[in-house]
């Protein structure tokens, strides 16, 4: 380009970028140029050197549309414009034609005023602080995981919701221990997944700060590709959720409770009515028998009946009352009671009936011993539970019952009581839903009166508890208790 | 002029309804002899046993059946008797009597073909004498 060209196509001195159109032609003011951080001999300054290498190709057409209206109709405009800089990045501009800037231009001429868009940066800066802001107050962090240099990347709070110090380098091999035991087969079924088969994940998972304490989190992965759609890593978020989810489950837990509630007290309502029903009946029936008698002899023997009905209710409200009483003690005596210790003293009130039937009685309780307690509950479930294994044993064998404990790590670890036996077993598809239900019996045993499981499990669901059985004929039964 | 049944069945395993029942039939001269088994089992066990035997004495004209019953209730019973019901030479007519007014166990009760009716705890004497009366 010669020097004359440049001369004549460069407007020098001036601070603002701009292009004056005359008479078809079209200038370039210097700061233009040096904006962009070019030197004059590297470009001609012309409309088709500028759609061709500096303008971004997204916005070459439009731009060319504007200036053409422009030049030809007078139409002003205005536009937002990449333009390629030295560096070989794009910036960005707005163009705009209508300005009362101090431009000196020729009479008769139009001017193009490009601006360099200051704002976007602001904007970033301010999307930035947004966007951290936003994720320390939902306490969300993100993650890479970079299969190629097999390394993993944590932001600030992925770091703080994890405990982890600030300068902290996580690496791909502490990725297991980030999870809560039980939940380690689910994070890494998820994570493998979406590694080899690009699917996504969401999950709530019990994650594992630095010092071991557990915590609810939300974790969400996604794969990252590569122009040949290979996963080359995956990224994703880590979500403090513990706070919320606790609530939910303690919400969960309360319905239960209210629900369990409501159904003992239906339960309830109908043993009544079952149970005092049959002798108003019976009572009825005497006083209609009565009535239809002539002879008054045959009418006073009929008093003794009377006497037995009497006596029938009476031991049916007693039991109905130790019902009641159940309900309403349960959460006034509450004690660390040990289970072990529960169990040895049940053992010797009935050692005369262990040694007579030669009942061997075996524990385990290194999981757990203590819980809190109503002590009279507990010396009731387990003297309860140990008479009816060693009643109801298997005639060919001896009786073998084995208590053990566990905890229940999926409800805060409470202890779960295990009762197993080898005894005659119950037919489970025939009595299942009604073995702990009131004067409900199974067996031919003279002394069955049914109401034994039923008070057990009175007693456990008015703790908050839960009692299952397990059971075949001939080989044993296994009562669960949840404390 | 209406004929006596000679042998009447109950299965309950409430002893002072039975006492009374027993009592009121004696009385009342309702039949002959009765038959009392404390729950289903028994009575299955009975009814099945007289079956094996060629001249089938000892058959009941009617059962009184109670439903809530420990190891056996009313409900396996029936389910039992329909089985063999119709192997009998002498028509067995079942009743069920029990103290249970609730609809579920009234509707299933009269619901099978084998249940001629339901009757509530308790149960009236004059009932008593009707069911005794059409029976025979």
């Amino acid at each position: 380009m010669s020097e004359s060209i440049i001369q004549k196509y460069v407007i020098p001195n001036s601070k603002i970028s701009y292009w004056e159109l005359y008479n078809n032609t079209c200038f370039w003011s210097q700061s233009f140029i040096t904006e962009l951080g070019y030197d004059i001999s590297h470009l001609e300054t012309n409309l088709d050197f500028f759609l061709n290498h500096i303008i971004h190709k997204k916005n070459k057409f439009l731009f060319k549309d504007h200036f053409y209206n422009l030049v030809r109709h007078n139409v002003h405009f205005k536009q937002n414009i990449l333009l390629l800089n030295s560096k070989g990045e794009y910036d960005e501009f707005v163009c705009k034609t209508k300005e009362e800037l101090d431009v000196n231009l020729k009479k008769g001429s139009q001017a193009i005023y490009f601006f360099k868009a200051k704002l976007k940066t602001h904007d970033k800066v301010k999307n930035d602080y947004y966007f951290q802001e936003t994720a320390a107050i939902t306490s969300t962090g993100s993650w890479y995981i970079d299969f190629e240099n097999k390394s993993s990347y944590w932001d600030q709070i992925t770091r703080k919701i994890l405990d982890y110090p600030s300068d902290f380098i996580p690496t791909l091999r502490m990725a297991q221990k980030l999870y809560a035991e039980e939940h380690q087969s689910i994070a890494s079924d998820a994570f493998f997944n979406c590694a080899i088969s690009g699917t996504p994940f969401d999950l709530e998972i019990l994650m594992v700060k630095s010092t071991n304490k557990k915590f609810w989190a939300r974790a969400i992965g996604k794969p990252v590709f590569n122009d040949n759609k290979e996963i080359i890593g995956m990224r994703g978020i880590f979500q403090d959720i513990d706070e919320v989810k606790m609530k939910e489950i303690n919400l969960k837990r309360t319905s239960e409770i209210i629900a369990s509630q409501n159904s003992r007290l239906f339960n309830f309502a109908h043993i009544v009515s079952h149970n005092l029903r049959s002798h108003s009946s019976n009572l009825e029936l005497i006083v209609l028998f009565i009535q239809s008698l002539d002879d008054p002899n045959e009418k006073l023997e009929l008093l003794d009946t009377i006497k037995d009905v009497s006596t029938s209710l009476n031991t049916t409200i007693s039991h109905l009352n130790e019902v009641v009483t159940i309900q309403t003690n349960c959460d006034q005596h509450k004690e660390n009671v040990s289970i072990e210790a529960t169990l040895n003293q049940v053992c010797t009130s009935i050692s005369q009936i262990i040694f007579t039937n030669n009942a061997t009685i075996t524990s385990n309780f290194e999981a757990g011993d203590i819980v809190s307690y109503v002590p009279a509950y507990m010396e009731s479930i387990i003297l309860n539970i140990l008479t009816n294994a060693i009643k109801y044993k298997h005639p060919d064998r001896d009786p073998i019952i084995s208590f053990k404990t566990s905890l229940d790590f999926r409800n805060d670890d409470r202890v779960i009581l295990e009762i197993s036996d080898n005894g005659v077993g119950i037919d489970m598809e025939k009595f299942g839903d009604k073995l702990f239900g009131m004067y409900k019996t199974f067996h031919y045993n003279e002394d069955a009166v049914g109401i034994g499981l039923f008070i057990t499990k009175n007693q456990i669901e008015a703790l908050n508890g839960q009692i299952t059985v397990d059971s075949e004929v001939n080989k044993g039964t296994i009562f669960t208790i949840k404390f | 002029m209406e004929q006596k049944i000679k042998m009447a069945c109950i299965i309950d395993d409430d002893s002072i309804y039975v006492t009374l029942v027993k009592k009121i039939i004696e009385t009342k001269k309702l039949c002959d002899n009765l038959l009392v088994f404390k729950d289903g089992k028994d009575g299955i066990d009975y009814f099945e046993t007289i079956l094996q035997n060629i001249e089938q004495s000892g058959i009941p004209e009617i059962i009184l059946l109670d439903i809530n019953m420990p190891i056996m209730d009313g409900w396996e019973f029936i389910e039992r008797f329909t089985k063999i019901q119709n192997k009998f030479k002498k028509r067995i007519t079942l009743y069920v009597v029990s103290s249970s007014i609730n609809i579920t166990d009234i509707d299933k009760a009269k619901s099978l073909s084998s249940v001629e009716n339901y009757l509530v705890k308790p149960v009236k004497i004059d009932e008593l004498e009707a069911v005794f009366s059409r029976t025979a």
